[in-house]
């Protein structure tokens, strides 16, 4: 007789698995893409609120997922996240001549494949997560597929996220091989060359999803091709579940401990910042940018990883949190440029010039979430690199925390640039001034703008709040 | 109860804080009342807020004590955390600015009409009156810092504030970076404090100080050295006092709130906040006290030969803070903020008036071709005789003369008689050049078109603010003496009586002959006075005195010169090519792994495998 | 140390073997046909060549993309079967919480059928007829 389910503890994912069905049923019967969104939004608010209610102190489980403090905590970033991609897309695909209301449900599974993920003890419930993640990015990249940009970008992620799961399997095969084990707790029962090996190539498999050096190059072409929306979910809720799991291998699974490879991934956090950050230095495309910073931040995300105590689930928490906020800040303010999407997407940063005198409390978010990406003082990011660099310090990586620090100074000035054109006087062009979208936009984006400062004045709340998830 | 209105403090940085954000990101779509409105509005509330928390503390509701607002963030050791100071120190200092710094806001309603960006006025306003309340309130020395940072900008902001012509520029950047000489000191001071002692809190330091070092100390006196520099940056004292005349290219309301009632006072409250400091250095102490004797006189002579009425004023402004260095050097630090706050006073008010004037007579502020305007404005004429007055300390009806007889007395008690003689000297000057202003500007014929049409200002906007002031500079305004034994250490005459009435009656007597002779000289022998001044020695003196004795000249010389020389060899140095060498290398490995990013999915999984092949050998071989 | 020292070094010298192996074989196998094989140049042998018949046309078809569509639902729709059938194999061990599963596991397969076939997933005909997308104009 197996143990009963822990119902309660999967009701977030099931309301976003009902709310999914209810969209594709709602499109089989007429389609209406508002009552899609709303369906959407519901469901995900539902699901959040559910899983806010469910801070139970002691951990569920199930022999493929446990939910205990770090998949609560991510959960609540994915749906946080999808919601704010949900409101964001309706106004985004008001102007999309093709069917829209598809867009929410490729969404909604992709919530979904991101809660599984985010708590997954099993290779099993990794790899299905993953691929129920990675699946429906592929359509919503490419959704634009008139569009030839979105079209290849689409392509181009199916096909080497296809090698990336590849190598994933292969490595767990391997890891099959030597434990015999597919659980978490069982691949800590043996250490050997073939789970070594085995080790490595999932490494490359999630490391492919995160874009690490040297399996970054698809992001920039994938991030600048794709419908914002799109790019938005792939640079948030796909990497925060990604890294997750893989904080958890690297927890319970010695061999994701191991020396050699924990020098490896030292070498991959170094080259991934600095890499990541020259990339991005004279980038004048916006989405290509944040492309290439997040590869940067992923980087500094590593070290966390590389060092695998207690206080480094915490900073990795607090440093998710921050990139995160400031993540969505930009790319909300892309997304709002770009809408109604009839024409190009405003993703060159000739877009940007002088926005702030058309714009303002638009400029102003930006503004906020890019002092927030290069980790200036009284902003979230700062907070987020502090302890990255607290950690590294704690732990004596003096190499990581000069790559942390080389990074941040080259970051420095790409960030800066974008900040430059916003303010710059002569406004691009007229007709780019952009009718405001429906308010309820802009205050999105704003009350994201004002998290990342209020994360960065008093981040003691979200601080505590993490210290105190039982992990 | 008392817990409710102390927990209100924060409001009084945060009002204006808001009023500036609002301002700012209105985007001028509030118009001029709008603008007004929200600009004098919140710091009147921060005023009403500080009414309240003081009269709680006057009553003994509430004591001494500092308020955790929050702590930053908490990594181990570090845990920098905001807190504010509630003392009678700080609250003295915030009445002032809440106080003082509503009426001009005010006031600047009527001046400023229908003034381009009216908004933006009011948002640097508002900014400044945020980070002086910081800079007062703030329990440790990097929120001091803060602050101290933030009125520099906002002085800098305000004084370029008619952007359009250059002069004001320069004007602005003179003030920025003189003041910023003296910031580089303080910050340097503050390091050198925290490497010492492992904190920034101003409490816990100055004990943990006077635990550690012994009286004369080489560290202390180079710490209070280092604090005293910036000091003297801000509150415009000798050496580093040129930016003040110029920083008059404001409008006049930002030279009464900034450049007379609080910002330059800044340094006197630093000096007066970290006298444990001091106390530990009493040579650094005793040099306090010499530059505000030295500062005061030459100010004062100074003063005597501008011709400008802002400058006048500017002038006098300096002196008066030497006057208040001057008490900090003997010790009485009590009697340095007495005079602080009756300064404040009395020199918005003087500045409040000269700002009426200048506004009646369409921005005309050259003395030689005002006069007679006496009939015309004679709010303003009032305001001038009022503030005139408690600046020449007139003896017992104005608020001036008590503080600066306590300083005189002070002087004496501490055995300076240098300094007191100093002060009795300048106080002398200080009736000189008082009659000198108020007859050239109100006595006499009007010597231009403009002070002829001169039109009074109207308006409870006008009135009532150079009215409150007025009263507050008399007699009345010096009940408001803050009792501020708790504070500081007993000052060197506070038990000793002997010689208080001589030197009472001796500095009444200065003060009178001062304004008496001012008066026989400026209105009976003005034609001889000008002739003296344009031939021969007098000649000489005037513009000696008129370019407040060449420093600018002299800076411009010896430094200014110089550095730009060495600016312009060193422009294309190899040190600088080695900096850029970081750059350069930056740019050329990007155009190198740019060409990766290549568009070719077929190379992008290329590197994967060879990546991925990569890593496993290198496990392999581990 | 020692013993799992050398029997990595066993194993790992078992692999290499390996991989020299293979290489070995490739290098030898062209190698060899390099050096024995006759050769011979001329305009047939730059023709394409299959089973002696000579091409006719571009190998290149275009498929009707519903081709594809509808060979994808019938894979998915298979596999799916296929869970059916592993569940069914194992229905007293599940109990009622499989069978509710599988309820609803069919469930959710037949909302997924009935979008096929309102979005015109499954109709055959080139011009999109579906009652959902015609609603639109």
């Amino acid at each position: 007789m197996p143990a009963p389910l822990p119902l309660l503890s999967l009701g977030p994912f099931a309301l976003v698995c009902a709310a999914a069905v209810t969209v594709l049923l709602g499109i089989a019967w007429q389609r209406m893409h508002t009552v899609s969104a709303l369906v959407t939004i519901v469901g995900l608010l539902g699901a959040l609120v559910l899983q806010l209610a469910l801070q139970t102190p002691d951990s569920a489980e199930t022999p493929l997922l446990v939910f205990d403090g770090l998949s609560h905590f991510a959960a609540l970033m994915v749906l946080g996240s999808s919601l704010v991609v949900a409101l964001l897309s309706h106004t985004y695909l008001r102007g999309y001549t093709g069917p829209r209301e598809e867009f929410y449900l490729l969404l909604l599974c992709a919530a979904a494949g991101a809660l599984i993920l985010v708590a997954s003890q099993h290779l099993a419930s990794l790899f299905f997560g993953l691929e129920l993640l990675s699946m429906p990015l592929y359509g919503m990249l490419a959704y634009r597929f008139q569009s030839s940009h979105s079209l290849e970008a689409g392509l181009k992620y199916l096909i080497l996220s296809a090698a990336g799961s590849a190598f994933l399997l292969f490595g767990m095969a391997l890891l099959y091989a030597q434990t015999g084990a597919l659980d978490f707790t069982g691949l800590a029962s043996e250490m050997g060359p073939w789970a070594l090996a085995g080790t490595g190539l999932m490494l490359v498999g999630l490391g492919f999803k995160l874009s690490i050096v040297p399996f970054h190059l698809w992001t920039p072409d994938v991030y600048q091709g794709g419908p914002v929306p799109a790019t938005m979910l792939l640079a948030s809720i796909s990497k925060l579940a990604v890294f997750v799991v893989l904080l958890r291998l690297v927890l319970e699974v010695p061999t994701f401990r191991d020396e050699a490879l924990s020098a490896l991934l030292a070498g991959l956090a170094i080259l991934t910042m600095i890499v990541g950050n020259l990339l991005a230095l004279r980038q004048s495309d916006l989405k290509r940018l944040l492309g290439y910073s997040s590869i940067a931040h992923f980087g500094y995300l590593l070290v966390a990883l590389v060092i695998g105590s207690r206080f480094a689930v915490e900073t990795a928490g607090v440093y998710l949190i921050t990139y995160l906020v400031a993540t969505l800040t930009a790319f909300g303010v892309v997304t709002l440029l770009s809408s109604p999407c009839r024409t190009e997407e405003a993703s060159n940063l000739e877009h940007y010039r002088g926005l702030f005198w058309r714009r303002p409390w638009l400029a102003a978010a930006l503004t906020v979430a890019m002092l927030s990406l290069a980790g200036i003082p009284f902003t979230a990011g700062f907070i987020g690199k502090f302890y990255i660099l607290a950690l590294a310090v704690d732990a004596q990586r003096w190499w990581l925390v000069a790559a942390v620090i080389a990074g941040s100074a080259i970051g420095l000035y790409y960030y800066l640039r974008v900040m430059v054109a916003l303010f710059l006087r002569e406004a691009a062009d007229a007709s780019r001034a952009g009718r405001g979208g429906h308010w309820l936009n802009d205050t999105i984006v704003l009350v994201l703008a004002l998290l990342v400062i209020v994360l960065g004045v008093w981040p003691a709340p979200a601080v505590d709040w993490l210290a105190g998830l039982n992990y | 109860m008392m817990e409710m209105t102390v927990s209100l403090l924060p409001l009084t940085f945060l009002l204006p804080l808001a009023g500036t954000l609002l301002l700012a990101f209105s985007a001028g779509r509030l118009g001029e009342r709008g603008a007004v409105w929200i600009g004098t509005g919140s710091v009147g509330l921060a005023a009403l807020v500080t009414a309240l928390v003081g009269a709680d503390f006057a009553l003994g509701n509430a004591g001494p004590q500092t308020l955790t607002l929050y702590t930053w963030i908490a990594v181990g050791e570090f845990a920098p955390s905001i807190g504010l100071r509630l003392d009678a120190l700080s609250l003295t200092m915030l009445s002032v600015i809440t106080g003082v710094g509503f009426l001009i806001h005010w006031f600047a309603g009527w001046y400023m009409r229908g003034e381009e960006g009216i908004t933006r006025f009011y948002a640097y306003m508002n900014l400044f009156v945020f980070s002086m309340i910081l800079l007062v309130l703030g329990d440790n020395l990097l929120l001091l810092f803060l602050g101290w940072e933030g009125v520099g900008l906002c002085s800098y902001l305000l004084i370029g504030y008619y952007y359009q012509n250059a002069a004001n520029g320069a004007a602005a950047m003179k003030a920025f970076i003189v003041t910023r000489i003296g910031d580089v000191f303080l910050a340097v001071g503050l390091f050198l404090l925290f490497t010492q002692f492992g904190t920034l809190d101003i409490a816990e330091l100055v004990t943990r100080a006077t635990q550690a070092w012994s009286a004369g100390e080489p560290l202390a006196q180079l710490a209070a050295l280092l604090i005293l520099g910036g000091a003297l940056g801000k509150s415009a004292q000798l050496p580093l006092h040129t930016w003040l005349a110029d920083a008059m290219a404001g409008p006049t309301p930002v030279s009464a709130l900034i450049h007379a009632a609080t910002m330059v006072t800044a340094g006197v409250y630093l000096i007066a906040r970290m006298h444990g400091i001091f106390e530990l250095a009493p040579a650094v102490l005793y040099l306090v006290g010499m530059i505000g004797a030295v500062t005061l006189l030459m100010a004062g002579f100074a003063a005597l030969a501008q011709t400008d009425i802002k400058r006048v004023l500017a002038y006098s402004t300096m002196s008066q803070i030497g006057y208040m260095f001057l008490a900090l050097g003997v010790g009485a630090y009590s009697a340095g903020v007495f005079h602080l706050v009756t300064h404040a006073f009395f020199k918005a008010l003087l500045f409040l008036a000269a700002g009426a004037v200048i506004v009646c007579c369409r921005h005309e502020q050259d003395i030689r071709r005002l006069g007679g305007l006496r009939r015309r404005l004679p709010l303003a004429y009032l305001s001038f005789v009022v503030g005139g007055a408690a600046l020449a300390a007139l003896p017992l009806v104005t608020a001036g003369f008590y503080s600066k007889d306590e300083i005189l007395w002070q002087a004496l008690a501490a055995e300076q008689q240098g300094l007191l003689i100093a002060g009795l000297l300048g106080s002398l000057l200080t009736g000189l050049y008082t009659l000198r202003l108020i007859v050239g500007i109100f006595h006499g014929e009007p010597k231009s078109k403009a002070a002829e049409n001169a039109q009074p200002g109207r308006g409870p906007q006008h009135s009532v603010p150079l009215l409150v002031l007025a009263v507050l500079s008399t007699l009345l305004g010096a009940w408001l003496r803050p009792d501020l034994s708790a504070v500081f250490p007993a000052a060197p005459g506070a038990d000793a009586h002997a010689g208080h009435t001589a030197v009472q009656l001796i500095a009444s007597a200065t003060a009178i002959i001062g304004i008496l002779l001012g008066a026989w000289l400026f209105l009976t022998q003005g034609p001889k006075l000008a002739r003296l001044a344009a031939e021969g020695a007098g000649a000489f003196f005037w513009r000696w005195w008129h370019r407040a004795f060449g420093f600018d000249g002299l800076y411009d010389r010896v430094l200014v010169r110089p550095f730009l020389g060495l600016v312009q060899s060193l422009r294309r140095d190899w040190l600088d090519a080695f900096c850029g060498l970081a750059g350069q290398l930056a740019l050329v490995l990007h155009a190198g792994l740019s060409r990766s990013q290549n568009g070719q999915l077929r190379h992008y999984a290329i590197a994967t495998v060879v990546g991925a092949t990569l890593m496993v050998v290198i496990l392999a071989r581990a | 140390m020692e013993q799992t020292l050398t029997s990595t070094a066993a194993e790992q010298w078992a692999i290499g073997l390996f991989v020299l192996a293979v290489f070995g074989l490739c290098t030898f196998m062209i190698v060899a046909s390099w050096l024995l094989g006759g050769r011979s140049r001329g305009r047939e042998k730059a023709l394409p060549f299959e089973s002696g018949i000579l091409g006719t046309g571009a190998p290149r078809q275009k498929f009707s993309v519903k081709f594809y569509l509808v060979a994808m639902l019938f894979v998915i729709f298979d596999i799916e079967a296929v869970y059916l059938f592993a569940w069914a194999v194992s229905l007293p061990e599940s109990g009622w919480i499989g069978f509710w599963a599988a309820t609803l596991f069919i469930l959710i397969l037949l909302a997924g059928l009935l979008y096929d076939s309102r979005t015109g997933a499954l109709d055959w005909a080139p011009q999109p007829r579906s009652p959902v997308d015609s609603t639109r104009t």
